[in-house]
């Protein structure tokens, strides 16, 4: 009976509140063993409480609070993904930060991660908002946990970026609420063919605010810096944490309510092609798979501004492979920062000769995020090009895709692999990684694999999962469509070794790249600086001007009033004695009369 | 953290230098022979021009629009890529300014030191 509760309990929890709890834990433990229980514990029963919902689609566990109901589980096909993609990225993080101790941070990496999993699963937007801010407070001890200034500056700038994004979140669902006084995204309109995806019309009170706030943390072009401008300061291991979920649950997010936005097409093709051109300069590794996430959260976005069967299901596919990939790439970056102190690109080189493990997982992972068939990019990114191919009315926008592709071979495929591992021998032979990290990066690199050499069992975890096995079926490994994704990352690579050799590739260089967070890091402060200019010259000379005035004053009264002055040479006692009490006569009339 | 670095001078040969991982020499230490580059290039060319002949081969629709051409793909992925990193050159010049541009004493505030 008990046995029985307990499995009930189990499949009637939000999965992210077990991460949430074990997160509470954390820093209390002493002993390594019992905090790798808790970093690897609390995914996996989240995990096995995922796997056994009590149902999909249905209101699973609710509470009153203040006259609003809030669904705190409602698992869906949507969702599942999301949610599992999450739960996966936790227990890999849980595992590659086994090898140092800081409470704090492994504390509120998994309240982050907790956070991100409930976000998914509950049913409101009251719910998604308390989520959605306790991700924002929980990820930024990501960026202050190196603990320098330059961190905690950033971590600062990070934090302006999540709280704005919660707030304008916050003030479009209470317009939302107030006029339509509803909070559920099921019962908000009607579901495309029973799931509730694209739930909102873009023209409801309080819809625009909502999607700024989503577009924050999405990294919408123009406000994409917050993402280059903290990850890249983060620990070794703050950076993999960050990278598998902020931007995904905005993804998510945006998937639930605004699926077919049109505005969210452009967006998107947009994301995807302006950092491929900041990554080319790019000399920090780090950086450049910051600039490189923005681009493929970019084809997430397009896919769920098109909003199809098809496209949604990329959208959701990608961003499972992409979790997979993209932290697999990240560790091994960090693996590189734990070993050698740095990820420039200037300082790096030849180290596959004693880290080929870190090496391989990284080459898979390149693999992976280049769409190389047979790994998870390829399975994952074709649904969405597929997508975008589909309609006539997008052919510049597949186009635009289709360059970014380009881009990312450039950037992640090539680039981080061949500047870090192999290039110019910088003479470092660092140690290979610990053994928890190489634990992580391999469990990832294996799944990357598996997705890319067996889509089928992802493909059976989609939004529209008939949509996904026909596509399967009959696209996804024709010849065509397998060639023509080959020629592209082919001539790609000899693009690469021609310009090698022609040393017209541009050699990497130290320094930091200009782009949108200059105008709030340099570009506000001038031109406060020069409009406050006039006034603050007006003030100085009005300052002169009172000085010359109280001094001029200060001077005659000590010539009138001082013990050798005026008033003592020329006046006599008696009359000094008999002004006096007049003044005093008067200032008591005063007080008295008035 | 163990960080080592070697002098220049006492470097060993490339080829399964001493301390090298073993699994480094059996996965990589034939990217360092003299004629990889050559090889690898041929075989790229050769995979390259293999799978514009199968789609030429295989094609069984008649060409719709410019994307159905065969060989497509390689020339936009070749001028893509070209395009990209040839933008590197002024772009780098336009945007890169010295690492601690941000970073200075007053720099967050604005101002120059």
């Amino acid at each position: 009976m008990t046995v029985e509760r307990l499995a009930d309990w189990l499949a009637n929890t939000n999965p992210g509140f077990f991460i949430l709890a074990a997160a509470l834990f954390v820093p209390f433990a002493r002993s390594n063993i019992v905090r790798a229980i808790l970093m690897v514990g609390g995914p996996a029963v989240a995990l096995v409480a995922l796997i056994n919902a009590d149902g999909l689609s249905l209101n699973l566990s609710t509470v009153q609070v203040m006259g609003l109901e809030l669904i705190l589980y409602r698992p869906d096909s949507l969702s599942f993904l999301f949610g599992l993609a999450f739960i996966i990225a936790s227990a890999l993080f849980g595992v590659y930060s086994l090898h140092r101790r800081d409470a704090t941070q492994d504390a509120t990496a998994m309240l982050y991660a907790g956070a991100a999993v409930s976000a998914v699963f509950v049913g409101d937007l009251v719910s998604l908002f308390i989520a959605w801010e306790l991700t924002a407070v929980a990820s930024v001890f990501q960026v202050l946990a190196p603990r320098s200034q330059e961190s905690v500056r950033a971590a600062m700038r990070y934090l302006v970026f999540q709280v704005s994004s919660g707030m304008l979140v916050l003030a479009g669902v209470c317009m939302f609420v107030a006029a339509t006084g509803q909070t559920q995204f099921a019962l908000i309109a009607p579901s495309m063919t029973g799931l509730p995806v694209g739930v909102m019309d873009i023209e409801a009170p309080g819809a625009v605010l909502i999607l700024a706030g989503f577009g924050i943390k999405a990294a919408f072009p123009m406000v994409h810096n917050w993402l280059q401008d903290a990850y890249p300061k983060t620990t070794e291991t703050g950076a993999v944490v960050l990278s598998a979920f902020t931007t995904k649950l905005a993804v998510y997010a945006l998937a639930r309510y605004f699926a077919g936005l049109e505005w969210l097409i452009w967006i998107g093709a947009i994301m995807t092609v302006f950092p491929v051109f900041f990554a080319v300069i790019e000399n920090d590794l780090r950086k450049v798979l910051a600039y490189s996430l923005n681009n493929q959260v970019g084809f997430m976005v397009c896919a769920v501004g098109i909003g199809t069967q098809l496209a949604v299901n990329g959208a959701a596919a990608h961003a499972f492979a992409h979790i997979m990939y993209k932290a697999l790439l990240f560790m091994c970056m960090g693996a590189l920062l734990y070993r050698t102190g740095t990820t420039k690109a200037t300082e790096l080189g030849g180290l596959h000769r004693t880290m080929p493990w870190t090496t391989l997982f990284c080459l898979i992972g390149a693999a992976s995020i280049s769409a190389l068939p047979l790994f998870s990019g390829f399975v994952a990114k074709s649904m969405v090009m597929s997508a975008s191919h589909a309609d006539p009315a997008l052919f510049v926008v597949w186009l635009m895709l289709l360059f970014a592709s380009a881009g990312v071979l450039e950037h992640s495929g090539i680039k981080i692999p061949y500047f870090a591992f192999f290039g110019h021998d910088s003479g470092k032979r660092p140690q290979e990684a610990p053994f928890n990290m190489l634990m992580a990066m391999g469990v990832a690199a294996a799944l990357c694999i598996l997705i890319g050499v067996s889509p089928g069992w992802l493909y059976r975890f989609l939004p529209y999962e008939q949509v996904a096995r026909e596509y399967l079926a009959s696209d996804l490994w024709t010849a065509p469509h397998v060639l023509q994704q080959l020629q592209l990352l082919v001539f790609a690579t000899l693009a690469f070794m021609l310009l090698q050799w022609r040393q017209l590739y541009p050699a990497e260089k130290p320094g930091v790249i200009l782009d949108v967070e200059w105008l709030w890091r340099r570009g506000w402060p001038a031109l406060v600086s020069a409009l406050s200019g006039p006034s603050r010259r007006f003030g100085r000379w009005a300052g002169s001007q009172v000085d010359f005035v109280s001094g001029a004053l200060v001077g005659l009264a000590r010539q009138v009033f001082a013990a050798d002055g005026w008033v003592s040479s020329k006046v006599s006692l008696s009359a000094t004695a008999v002004c006096s009490l007049v003044i005093l006569g008067a200032v008591l009339a005063i007080s008295l009369f008035l | 953290m163990s960080d080592i670095e070697k002098p220049e001078a006492e470097r060993d040969p490339p080829l399964g230098e001493a301390g090298e991982h073993p699994l480094s020499i059996l996965l990589f230490s034939w990217m360092r022979g003299k004629m990889f580059l050559r090889v690898f290039v041929i075989l790229l060319v050769i995979v390259g021009l293999a799978s514009i002949g199968l789609e030429v081969w295989l094609a069984q629709k008649p060409v719709k629009d410019i994307t159905s051409v065969p060989g497509f793909y390689a020339v936009f992925g070749f001028l893509a890529f070209g395009g990209a990193v040839l933008s590197g050159w002024p772009l780098g010049k336009l945007l890169r300014r010295r690492e601690d541009y941000y970073e200075t004493r007053s720099g967050e505030a604005g101002r120059d030191r």
